[in-house]
């Protein structure tokens, strides 16, 4: 379809006005919502970070391409529901719901942000708790959220040690199996991850995203809510 | 001239911002700068011998400063400042910084492009995770390195068995045995008076740190510490409450800085005027004596890139030629400990910024992210090319020539960078000294270095 690709074009771009125009074309010729967020939106924001990735694009490009595409979703979203897009979670039906943030003591938050970012562009609702985020108040944002997905970063050494409380307060909470837990950031190793607990690890942003949906969908898959 | 209370103040007073928005503002005015200054990175001129680029850069930087100022993070607002203050505090900076006592006291000095002063070496693990009973050993194999003008520490996992977490109250007991257990080092090396340059490395809170800075633990008069800025171009008040505590003990002090290239400035260069933004912002809110760059790519998480390596010599080069600072880097390589790839990429960032003016920082191997992988040797190898390269003249333009050699051994392999050996697979453990296996390792490149223009012969 010609308009899609021409979302796919205007989002690559990181061309707002260009995204909200064909977001507001699509309402009017009465296009599935969700189909043109998947379809076009999604599509383009894939190729932008694909280029993020071999670093073509660096993060004001991402930004502004993320920012032009949650313009046009948010021109599509009230018209979601019709399409009967009902039930799915994330934002524009996207793949779920993610609580993130910097680990308790942790004030650095560029490569959350970044997976944020990445996030927000596969179509997760993404809800960022900033930084140096006590791990008892991931845990009540995301019961409050029925949130799918906990992400959190660290990176320093210190603060990493943190990581290995959320998911044992996630257990004593009686709260482990209702959770994904992710963690990243400079010092965390895979092996750490996996001492931590966490279900988890991205090394970069793109690889947090994959990691991200696989969770999402095998806990859909595996667990009854 | 302007005081930290003035920077308070106006920390309290300036204009208020939304962080998101200033974030963005980095990237926006950095690249609208990056055009009208017309700072171009050419590819093949890894170290440039540009003096009007370096210039432009500068002046871009300090545009950059003086229309972003620093963001405080505590409060949401603007620290800004005027030309004039800036050129006051550039005026009045520091000209020289002593470390160290008695017969290991070393003074830092400025540092022009293309010096035959040798740079000062500062060598530390720079944090790198190592287990409690091997710190010792870890950080003594930098101290006692003949060419180590201070040293620093690595990051005990555990102290007294137990994992250190920020903001308890085992972050002040690690702290104050941090500074025990580097004097302790610094005895077992034969240095007992050798300068420690930054006391506290495994405490994010600054009540860990102030409650370990102190003589009866084992810090000296000359030693220091880094007052890290957060990137890009913020401040907070709990780095400030530690120049506050530096006004009135008297200790050293640097500014520690690092830019993330890709990140929210953009390119290398934006990010290189950006990086020149941050030791002004060191300089005036911190009072930075001396300035220490550890600029680093988003994807790959070290500075032998070769971006990252024309980022590190261009604003070398701007800020030295433009300034008196005393200004360092530290070269962070992909490779890690005992591999030849680790060589080459520590003789590569050594070049660039030699021949640049700056002073080294040595070093961080294997990304900075493995533990137990880092030792006395990177510094060792970092600190003797240094002082060849010094002692040769090399030029700028010889130097590009060399360094596309060097990076022809290892640029397609940073993505796939070798851990290398742990600290105990290097080191014989009782006698701190490196294995055989290592210092073959170190000849063999030295042979391929010297092939490629380098020469060691005077060591």
């Amino acid at each position: 379809m010609v308009l899609f690709e021409q979302m796919i074009e205007a989002t690559v771009a990181g061309d707002q006005e260009r995204c909200v125009s064909l977001a507001r074309q699509a309402v009017e010729q009465n296009v599935e919502p969700l189909e043109a967020i998947e379809q076009g939106y999604s599509r383009g924001m894939s190729i932008v970070g694909e280029k993020f990735s071999r670093m073509e694009y660096y993060l004001p490009e991402l930004i502004r391409c993320a920012d032009a595409m949650k313009a046009a979703v948010d021109v599509l979203r009230p018209h979601l529901g019709k399409g009967g897009a009902g039930g799915s979670k994330g934002a524009g039906g996207g793949p779920g719901t993610v609580v993130i943030g910097t680990i308790q003591g942790d004030l650095h938050d560029l490569g959350k942000n970044i997976v944020k970012t990445m996030l927000q562009a596969a179509g997760f609702d993404v809800h960022d708790l900033g930084c140096d985020v006590q791990v008892r108040r991931f845990i009540d944002k995301a019961e409050e959220l029925q949130a799918d997905l906990i992400a959190a970063s660290a990176i320093l050494t210190t603060t990493m040690a943190y990581m290995p409380d959320l998911v044992s307060l996630l257990s004593e909470m009686g709260l482990r199996e209702r959770f994904k837990v992710m963690v990243g950031g400079a010092p965390v190793t895979p092996e750490y991850a996996e001492q931590s607990g966490a279900d988890g690890y991205g090394e970069n942003a793109a690889q947090a995203v994959e990691v991200a949906k696989g969770l999402v969908l095998a806990d859909r898959g595996g667990n009854s809510r | 001239m302007i005081g930290f209370w003035d920077v308070y103040k106006r920390s309290e007073a300036g204009p208020f911002v939304k962080e998101q928005e200033f974030d963005r503002q980095v990237g926006a005015v950095a690249a609208r700068l990056v055009a009208e200054h017309e700072i171009h990175f050419d590819p093949q001129q890894v170290i440039p011998s540009d003096d009007a680029l370096a210039d432009r850069v500068f002046a871009a930087g300090l545009a950059l400063f003086l229309e972003l100022g620093i963001y405080c993070r505590d409060t949401s607002r603007l620290i800004k400042f005027s030309p004039e203050e800036v050129r006051w505090a550039l005026q009045h900076a520091p000209r020289t910084v002593t470390y160290g006592q008695g017969p290991d006291q070393r003074v830092m000095r400025h540092r022009s492009v293309e010096d035959p002063l040798p740079p000062f070496c500062l060598n530390t693990p720079v944090g790198c995770t190592v287990a409690e009973e091997r710190f010792v050993a870890m950080v003594q194999s930098y101290a006692q390195e003949p060419l180590s003008d201070t040293f620093s520490s690595a990051f005990s996992q555990t102290v007294g068995g137990r994992p250190i977490k920020s903001g308890t109250p085992q972050e002040v007991e690690a702290a104050i045995w941090n500074v025990v257990k580097l004097r302790e080092a610094a005895r077992a090396a034969g240095r007992p008076l050798i300068g420690i340059h930054n006391l506290i490395s495994n405490a994010e809170k600054t009540d860990a740190t102030l409650a370990a800075i102190q003589e009866e633990f084992g810090a000296h008069p000359n030693d220091g510490l880094g007052v890290a800025a957060i990137a890009e171009m913020k401040a907070d008040y709990e780095r400030m409450k530690k120049v506050v505590f530096l006004d009135h003990k008297g200790f050293n002090r640097y500014g520690l800085y690092g830019p993330i290239m890709g990140g929210y400035a953009g390119g290398p260069e934006a990010t290189a005027i950006v990086h020149v933004a941050h030791h002004f912002l060191g300089l005036l809110a911190f009072g930075a004596q001396w300035h220490d760059g550890f600029p680093l790519h988003l994807m790959q998480g070290c500075n032998s890139t070769r971006d990252l390596l024309w980022l590190i010599s261009i604003t070398g080069q701007a800020l030295t030629r433009n300034t008196h600072l005393l200004i360092g880097v530290s070269p962070f390589t992909a490779a890690g400990p005992c591999t030849e790839m680790v060589v080459h990429e520590i003789a590569a960032v050594v070049l660039a910024a030699t021949v640049s003016g700056l002073h080294l920082n040595l070093a961080a191997v294997a990304r900075n992210k493995l533990p137990e992988r880092s030792s006395g040797m990177e510094a060792r190898i970092g600190a003797e090319t240094a002082h060849r390269i010094a002692g040769q003249r090399i030029t700028r333009a010889r130097a590009n020539e060399i360094v596309h050699r060097i990076l022809g051994t290892y640029e397609a392999e940073i993505p796939k960078a070798p851990n290398g050996k742990r600290f105990d697979e290097c080191y014989d453990l009782k006698t701190v000294r490196p294995t055989q296996e290592y210092l073959d390792v170190y000849e063999r490149c030295k042979e391929r270095l010297t092939g490629f223009g380098l020469d060691y012969s005077g060591l």
